[in-house]
């Protein structure tokens, strides 16, 4: 069995405060007993990692708990940091392992909403964009390829928009149809409305892009053997590790991602080699798999797949330039929220879900056949999208919670607008991967490498 | 010498679900200076030592801070003269000269004091021996920190409250004023 998100039995007070941010209703337990996660039910967002405040305590559980609870969890010496009882299970001991393996080539990349949080650990002001550093930080550490799961989200931006546009103009496949970057989101789909996941896009989500193309094109242009590359993704998010060990994850011929460690996990890497982060320089990203637009930074926020997809959505249906790059209206915080988008001659219905449990009506509504007028609508298990998730920083105090989705969603929208390139389609590295290696959006080997298909029945759940 | 009566937090154990929120968040605002606390769970290098103590038993949960008595046992047990009132009533203990004796702990007829291990600059202080250096900690009602009393701020189920004695007295006082005014009318 994968273990994902945990509560700790001896550690839970049963305050039941994390019962209160389950989308999924996965928490079960009486007030004042531990709790227990139901994993049938539970989408693994991590949502309850971050709310849980019941730490291992010298006053209630003794002193010589914390290290053997740390020492449990597999957590390094060097951290001193509170543990609580709702966490993820760490995978940094793989990664160290591989980063120590002469033979293995291990490369790195991280999603969009990592740099807007991994600052915040080394005492940063919440919202610190570590763009740089974080490059920076990976070379220290020893990885010797520096790519960017943002390469990725502006390929998906190619890939999902050609599916939507064939969706819309050829009427092949189903309407409204649904992004699938977020992996709670479709765990959430796949067991819950089995007969409605032919409205996902069949997109692999960026960080799956990532692993598939790193593999392979990446080992083309590096001269390297796939099975020799050790791919590390870094996400906000603790189900990420759940999707790369989906056992269709292997479009490469090896598993696409090897390991994922969240935002909290790389700060503990980092600490753990004795890495001063506030000495790091600003490095960049290697090429040609590490190069984005602010089309990519964007996947981070609520609303931000949406806005990206039609900045190139736009041109590739109507070959003119937007007028406004920036589109406020599928801006916005948690909820559900609609727009028309005038795109040519053809008004694109968009919808924006941030918050999982928003989800529920909107997909009641699209059985009763109330959502017939929508093109597009995009879903995010957590609260403000990436930015919120799970893996990333975990705040001492609730009451910083506005600010830090605040700063993170403001420095995301910062890096979009200082990036010389904003729409996924004018990236160089994209173009190139496409003239030299894909061929064209939704070609066979984009198919083959990008694309998924869904569980028809109920989805394997970690307990399978 | 305060002229003023102390105040103190008071919770409530209806409300209390006893996340311990109020102490993270009270080990957090005063480690902030002292060791490089910063907002997130990754910037503390420290063991967390809360000045309030979430108490459970098989019924209820509520934290319990200490009621700044006005004629402290703790203050009057201290044999270090490293409990003292500060110019608003409140009783406070001066960690550099507390020796850990635990005087205090014993004269609290509240079990609101703990002596637990010191830190500064995010690491362990020490002694000559090696051993960390403990001290009493107890509620400051977060003397010098702005937005406090913090636990108060943080509660998410608004079980906690600042008691002002003065206020409390004076608000009952016309409540029953009140009650028997409305009686007399009937």
């Amino acid at each position: 069995m994968m273990r994902v998100v945990e509560i700790d039995k001896n550690i839970c007070t049963g305050c039941q405060e994390c019962t209160k941010v389950c989308p999924a209703y996965a928490i079960e337990g009486n007030p004042g007993e531990p709790q227990t996660i139901n994993v049938e039910k539970c989408v693994m967002c991590g949502q309850c990692v971050q709310k849980c405040k019941s730490y291992v305590s010298i006053v209630t559980h003794g002193y010589d708990a914390y290290n053997k609870v740390k020492k449990e969890r597999g957590i390094p010496d060097c951290v001193n940091e509170p543990l609580f009882a709702a966490h993820n299970v760490t995978h940094i001991g793989e990664v160290k392992k591989a980063l120590a393996d002469p033979t293995k080539v291990v490369m790195a990349s991280a999603a969009p909403a990592v740099r807007t949080g991994l600052a915040e650990e080394f005492g940063y002001k919440l919202g610190t964009l570590s763009n740089g550093k974080m490059a920076a930080a990976f070379r220290a550490l020893g990885f010797d390829f520096i790519y960017d799961v943002n390469f990725a989200a502006d390929l998906t931006i190619m890939e999902e928009g050609s599916e939507l546009i064939q969706r819309v103009t050829t009427g092949k496949g189903k309407l409204p149809m649904f992004t699938s970057c977020c992996p709670a989101w479709v765990t959430f789909m796949e067991r819950n409305y089995p007969d409605l996941t032919d409205h996902l896009s069949s997109c692999k989500s960026p960080q799956q892009m990532q692993g598939a193309v790193q593999k392979t094109f990446g080992a083309d242009v590096n001269k390297l053997k796939k099975k020799d590359i050790f791919n590390v993704s870094v996400m906000p998010c603790t189900c990420k590790e759940y999707e790369c060990s989906r056992e269709e994850m292997n479009a490469s011929g090896e598993r696409d991602i090897d390991v994922v460690i969240t935002t909290r996990e790389l700060a503990w890497l980092i600490k753990d080699a004795g890495i001063d982060f506030k000495k790091l320089p600003e490095e960049d990203f290697d090429s040609p798999l590490g190069g984005f637009t602010g089309a990519a930074e964007i996947f981070g926020v609520t609303g931000g797949v949406m806005e990206a997809a039609l900045r190139t959505g736009y041109e590739l249906i109507t070959k003119k330039s937007i007028p406004a790059v920036e589109i406020p209206s599928v801006r916005g915080g948690e909820g559900f929220r609609s727009a028309d988008i005038q795109v040519g001659d053809l008004t694109l219905r968009v919808g924006v879900v941030s918050g999982l449990k928003h989800v529920v009506q909107v997909l009641e509504d699209l059985k009763a056949g109330k959502m017939n007028d929508y093109h597009i609508i995009e879903v995010m298990t957590c609260p403000v999208g990436c930015v919120s998730g799970g893996g990333q920083p975990k705040l001492l105090m609730d009451t910083d919670r506005e600010t830090a989705y605040k700063n993170r969603t403001g420095a995301t929208y910062k890096m979009d607008e200082a990036l010389p390139l904003r729409k996924s389609h004018d990236n160089p590295e994209i173009k190139k991967i496409y003239k030299e290696f894909l061929t064209a959006p939704l070609g066979e080997k984009s198919h083959h490498l990008l694309h998924t298909h869904y569980k028809k029945g109920r989805a394997k759940t970690i307990n399978d | 010498m305060a002229d003023k009566m102390s105040c103190y937090v008071l919770a409530d154990p209806n409300k209390c679900t006893g996340c311990k929120a109020c102490e993270l968040a009270c080990f957090a605002e005063h480690n902030k200076k002292t060791n490089d606390v910063g907002y997130t769970v990754g910037t503390v290098t420290v063991q967390v030592t809360p000045k309030l103590y979430l108490t459970r038993t098989e019924t209820y949960c509520m934290p319990i801070q200490c009621k700044h008595c006005e004629d402290a046992p703790c203050l009057n047990a201290c044999k270090k003269h490293a409990i003292y009132r500060d110019e608003n009533g409140q009783v406070i203990v001066d960690e550099e000269k507390c020796i850990g004796c635990k005087d205090c702990v014993m004269a609290c007829p509240f079990g609101a004091i703990s002596i637990l291990p010191l830190s500064r600059k995010g690491a362990p202080l020490l002694q000559k021996d090696r051993e960390v250096v403990k001290a009493a900690s107890k509620c400051d009602l977060c003397k010098g920190i702005e937005g406090g009393p913090t636990c108060v701020r943080v509660c998410p189920n608004e079980a906690l409250r600042l008691v002002d004695m003065n206020e409390e007295q004076l608000n009952k006082s016309i409540k029953t004023a009140q009650s028997l005014y409305d009686s007399r009318l009937s």
